[in-house]
C-alpha cells in the first residue's frame, strides 16, 4: 500500500471515528443516566440525515443541519417524556425494548416518507473539491466534517466536565437518588440529556449524508458500531467514548484498505479483545 | 392455574389444529420459532440475561446445515445434530465472553457479536451467498436404518417439525423443573444470594447460555430446510429482535408464554404482510404498547381475562416493578 492510499485511509478513519465519537458521547450519557442502551440512537441519526436533505434545498446547508439537530432533539425529548419516563419504576430491560420498538417504527416511517430507495446528497458548493495535503489529495468537505465534529465533541466534553449543568449530569450518573435528594430536578436532566444525545446523533447524520449517502437502514447499520464504542470506551466515560470512537474508525478504515471483507468484523474482534483485557472499558472505572 | 395435564392436551390440540387454521408452512414456522423463543426464555425469563444476539446461533446453524446438505448431501439427522452442535459451540465461546459482564453490557455484547457474524456472512459471498442468501437446500428424507419417510410436502414437513418441537418442549420442561432450573431462577432473582449460597453464578449462566445456543441452533436447521434457502436475515439482528419480541409478547418466565408469543407473532406477520408491506411498523407499535401497558404479555392478558370472568384469582407473578432480568448485580456493577 502506498503512502497516499495509507494517508487517505487514516483520514477516512478519523472522519468516521469522529462520527462514532459523537454518537458514542450521546449514547454514553444516556446509558450513564438511564442505564439503557438506546436502540433508537441509530434511527435518530438516520432521521437527522433525512431532515437535512429535505430542508437543504429551500434553506441552504447550514440551516438544514441545524433543522436536523433541533427536530430530532425535540423528538428525543418527546421519547423521553412520553415513553421512557413512564417506565422509570420498572426494570430497565423494558426501556430497552421500548427503544427497540421505536427504532422499528421510525425506520418504517422513514421508508413511508422518503421511500425505500437510497438517495444521495451533495456537499455545499463552498466545500466542493479537494485540497492537497502533501501526501494525498483529500476532499475539503470531509476535512470540514472532521474539524466540526471534533470541535463539537470537545465542546461536549468541556460542557460535562467544566460547567455547572455538566456537574449535575455527572451527579445524576453517579447517583440519581442522591442528586434528586439534593433538590435537583433529575427528571428534567434526563429529558435534556436524551434530547441532547438525539440531537448530536442527528447532527452527525446530517453531516455524513453527503459522504455516505442515505438509506432507510443507515441507522441500523451504524448502531452496532456506536455500541462497540461505548462498550470499548467504558460506561459513562466521555474521553473513553472519544478514544474508542477514533480507534474503531481508524481500524475499520485501515482494514477496508487492506482486506475489505474483514473490515467490519475486525471492529468486533477489537471489542472482544478489549472486553477481555479491560472489562470496565478503556477509560472506564466501573 | 390450569392443571398441567389440561395444558398439555391444549398444546397437543394446538399442534393438530394449527395447520387447519393457517398454511402448513406458517404453522411449521410457528413451532420452529417456538423452539428459539423457548431457548431465549431459558436465559432471559429463567436466568435473567436478556440476549439480543440469538440470531448468531440460529443463523450459524442454518448456514452450517445448508452448506452440509448442498455440498455433501448430508442426511437429515446428521444436519440436525451438526446444527445443534454448532449452536452449542458458538454459544459456549461467545457466552464465555458475554457473561463476564451483566445487564446493559451483556445485552450490547450479545448484539455486537451478532453483528460481527452478520457482517461476515454478508461479505463472505462465496460461501453464504451474501445478500442473496444461500439457495438450493434440499430437504432430505427422515431415515433411520431401512425406514425412510419423505418430507417433501409442507404438511409432512409440518408433522416432522411438530414432532421435533414436542421433543424439545419436553426437554425444556425437564430442564426448567430440575434442580438446575431452580438454580437458574435463583440467579435471576438474586445473583448475589445465589453466589452466597455457594453456586458458581458465572458457570451456571454460561451453562444456560450454552444450552440455549443448542436449542436455537436446532431451530436454525429446521428453518434452513423449510424454504430451501438461508436468507441473510437469518443471522441478522432482525431475527434476534423477533425472538426477543416473541418472548416478550408471550410472557416471560413460564414455558407456554414463548409458544403463544411465537404463534401470535408469526400469525400476525403473515396476516399483515399480505395486506401491507410495511408490517414492521405495526410490530413496532405493538411492541411499544405491550411494553407500556401489558408487560406480562399474552399470558397476563389471559389471566386478566379469566379474572374478569370470575375465574380463580391469579397469582400475581409478574408484579409491577418486579424485575424480569438481572437486578441486584446490574445495579451493583453499573
Amino acid at each position: 500500500m502506498n503512502v497516499s492510499l495509507f494517508a487517505g485511509a487514516i483520514l477516512n478513519g478519523l472522519v468516521t471515528g469522529m462520527l462514532y465519537a459523537l454518537m458514542g458521547v450521546g449514547l454514553s450519557l444516556i446509558l450513564g443516566l438511564l442505564n439503557i442502551p438506546n436502540f433508537a440512537h441509530g434511527v435518530l441519526y438516520a432521521i437527522g440525515a433525512y431532515v437535512m436533505v429535505s430542508t437543504v434545498k429551500t434553506f441552504g446547508f447550514l440551516a438544514g443541519v441545524l433543522a436536523a439537530l433541533v427536530a430530532v432533539a425535540v423528538l428525543g425529548a418527546g421519547i423521553e417524556a412520553f415513553g421512557v419516563r413512564r417506565l422509570s419504576r420498572v426494570h430497565p430491560d423494558y426501556i430497552l425494548l421500548l427503544t427497540f420498538g421505536l427504532s422499528l417504527i421510525l425506520t418504517e416511517a422513514i421508508i413511508l416518507v422518503w421511500g425505500p430507495v437510497g438517495i444521495t446528497s451533495q456537499p455545499p458548493s463552498l466545500l466542493a473539491g479537494g485540497v492537497d495535503l502533501g501526501v494525498t489529495v483529500y476532499p475539503k468537505y470531509r476535512l470540514a466534517v472532521m474539524i466540526v465534529t471534533a470541535a463539537l465533541v470537545a465542546a461536549c466534553y468541556l460542557f460535562v466536565t467544566r460547567t455547572r449543568y455538566g456537574a449535575i449530569i455527572r451527579a445524576g450518573i453517579e447517583d440519581k437518588d442522591m442528586a434528586a435528594a439534593l433538590g435537583i430536578n433529575i427528571r428534567r436532566v434526563f429529558t435534556l440529556t436524551f434530547a441532547t444525545g438525539a440531537g448530536l446523533a442527528a447532527f452527525g447524520g446530517a453531516l455524513m449524508a453527503p459522504v455516505r449517502g442515505l438509506q432507510p437502514t443507515m441507522g441500523l447499520d451504524i448502531l452496532p458500531f456506536a455500541f462497540v464504542v461505548v462498550v470499548l470506551g467504558g460506561l459513562g466515560s466521555l474521553p473513553g467514548a472519544i478514544l474508542a470512537g477514533l480507534l474503531v474508525g481508524v481500524v475499520q478504515s485501515l482494514m477496508t484498505a487492506i482486506w475489505p471483507p474483514g473490515a467490519d468484523a475486525s471492529v468486533f474482534a477489537l471489542m472482544t479483545l478489549g472486553i477481555i483485557a479491560r472489562p470496565q472499558g478503556l477509560l472506564g472505572h466501573r | 392455574m390450569i392443571r398441567p395435564l389440561v395444558r398439555l392436551l391444549l398444546l397437543v390440540a394446538a399442534i393438530v389444529l394449527l395447520p387447519l387454521l393457517v398454511r402448513p408452512v406458517v404453522a411449521a414456522e410457528i413451532w420452529i420459532f417456538s423452539i428459539a423463543a423457548m431457548a431465549l426464555n431459558l436465559i432471559f425469563g429463567y436466568t435473567g440475561m436478556l440476549s439480543f444476539g440469538q440470531a448468531t446461533f440460529f443463523g450459524l446453524a442454518a448456514y452450517t446445515s445448508g452448506l452440509m446438505m448442498i455440498h455433501w448431501h448430508a442426511p437429515l439427522l446428521a444436519v440436525l445434530a451438526a446444527g445443534t452442535l454448532v449452536g452449542v459451540v458458538a454459544a459456549a465461546a461467545i457466552g464465555y465472553v458475554c457473561i463476564q459482564r451483566v445487564g446493559t453490557y451483556f445485552i450490547m455484547l450479545t448484539f455486537g457479536f451478532n453483528q460481527m457474524f452478520y457482517f461476515i456472512a454478508y461479505k463472505w459471498t462465496s460461501v453464504t451467498g451474501g445478500d442473496d442468501g444461500l439457495p438450493g437446500i434440499p430437504r432430505p428424507p427422515f431415515a433411520i436404518g431401512p425406514l425412510a419417510v419423505r418430507l417433501d410436502s409442507s404438511l409432512r414437513y409440518y408433522v416432522f417439525v411438530a414432532a421435533i418441537f414436542l421433543l424439545t418442549f419436553y426437554a425444556m420442561k425437564r430442564i426448567v423443573d430440575s434442580p438446575l432450573g431452580v438454580i437458574f431462577q435463583s440467579i435471576r432473582e438474586n445473583p448475589g444470594r445465589a453466589a452466597a449460597v455457594g453456586y458458581d453464578v458465572k458457570r451456571y449462566k454460561w451453562l444456560a447460555f450454552t444450552i440455549a445456543g443448542g436449542f436455537t441452533g436446532l431451530a436454525g436447521v429446521l428453518y434452513s430446510m423449510m424454504f430451501g434457502i438461508v436468507p441473510l436475515e437469518a443471522i441478522s439482528w432482525i431475527i434476534s429482535g423477533d425472538i426477543v419480541f416473541m418472548v416478550l409478547i408471550g410472557g416471560i418466565g413460564n414455558l407456554y408464554g414463548p409458544l403463544l408469543g411465537a404463534a401470535a407473532f408469526k400469525w400476525l406477520s403473515e396476516a399483515v404482510s399480505v395486506v401491507w408491506e410495511r408490517w414492521p411498523l405495526i410490530l413496532g407499535v405493538a411492541l411499544v404498547l405491550v411494553v407500556l401497558f401489558l408487560r406480562g404479555g399474552l399470558v397476563e392478558a389471559l389471566t386478566r381475562l379469566r379474572e374478569a370472568f370470575g375465574g380463580m384469582p391469579p397469582r400475581r407473578e409478574p408484579r409491577e416493578g418486579a424485575p424480569v432480568g438481572v437486578t441486584a448485580e446490574t445495579e451493583a456493577t453499573s
